[in-house]
């Protein structure tokens, strides 16, 4: 599994509390939404890079062991304000899995970083990151129903209306998201 | 999250003072906000010179050496870290008059006060440990 990051932080060889507080340093360089990798060969980073994200706000990934060597990965929260999502036409996370239960081939357009989606992602999905979204614009069918989504409903939002924007007629935001999917997940390895 | 993290450190030997910074360290990078009351031999985590060469207990001068393996920072590394990390760090005026230790003979941006002060600051705090 590759995993696209921002930065890379070298904590190889720190003891607690070294890992969480070079990664603090280093995440407060960070423009939000962007994704560091923690290399740490302390096996306590595991549990105490959890506890920080958590405590502090940020999105904990997950973590690849090589070894001995822990790659926790990270994303730096966003200071936006949550806002109201502007395109109209939704699908609960709940529908969406039912219409997959019936039809394997739906298209399934996912906006998050390539980080979160390598993850855990719904099988089949395709990743375009939001910011490379009106690059790759030609990836997308444009004959073909486009269920949209990403973390929180708010970057798949944005690009609904990016698609329709350009001229594409079935778009579909999937809410709330990845953040609460409850259906099918694989991981890329 | 910001909890509010209260440290009472009262003794004054290598361990005690890892045991101390270690804890602020970590709620420093938590941007929690942090104070630790440095009372009787604790002054001498925060005293210029002392805290250069904390005496290490007695039967664990083997430790050092673990300590360097394990790429520990030393004492004044990490007193920086935490003063970096906005920590503040009071020392106790009582145990100044009594030990005899004033004002200049701390590392710079320690704060002094009483009992009273640290309360004040200890009075909603979220976490209050003492070492």
């Amino acid at each position: 599994m590759s995993v696209k990051v921002d930065v890379q932080l070298d904590c190889k060889g720190l003891s607690c509390p070294m890992p969480i507080v070079r990664t603090k340093k280093a995440m407060d360089q960070l423009e939000p939404g962007q994704v560091i990798e923690v290399q740490a060969t302390d096996p306590g980073s595991l549990a105490d890079i959890q506890s920080w994200a958590k405590n502090v706000g940020h999105q904990y990934l997950g973590t690849k062991q090589e070894g001995d060597l822990l790659k926790h990965y990270l994303r730096k929260a966003g200071n936006y304000v949550m806002k109201e999502r502007k395109y109209p036409r939704m699908i609960q996370n709940e529908e969406l899995i039912q219409k997959l239960n019936s039809d394997k081939n739906i298209y399934i357009l996912d906006v998050r970083e390539p980080a979160e989606f390598a993850f855990g992602h719904i099988p089949g999905a395709c990743s375009i990151p939001l910011v490379d979204l009106e690059n790759r614009i030609a990836e997308v069918p444009k004959d073909r129903t486009v269920y949209v989504i990403c973390r929180t409903g708010t970057r798949s939002d944005m690009a609904a209306q990016l698609l329709t924007g350009h001229g594409f007629e079935n778009i579909i935001n999937v809410v709330p998201g990845m953040s609460v999917w409850t259906g099918p997940v694989e991981q890329e390895n | 999250m910001n909890r509010k993290v209260t440290i009472i450190a009262s003794n004054g030997n290598l361990f005690d003072a890892y045991k101390v910074f270690n804890i602020a360290a970590a709620a420093g990078a938590s941007d929690d906000e942090v104070a630790i009351f440095f009372t009787f031999d604790g002054l001498n985590l925060i005293h210029k010179d002392l805290h250069q060469h904390l005496p290490v207990p007695a039967g664990k001068k083997h430790d050092l050496e673990r300590f360097k393996k394990a790429n520990v920072p030393s004492i004044p590394e990490m007193l920086q870290m935490i003063q970096e990390m906005n920590v503040k760090l009071i020392a106790c005026q009582m145990s100044m008059n009594v030990m005899n230790v004033k004002k200049e003979d701390l590392v710079d941006g320690v704060d002094v006060g009483g009992a009273a002060t640290f309360l004040d600051f200890a009075e909603n705090a979220d976490v209050s440990l003492t070492f």
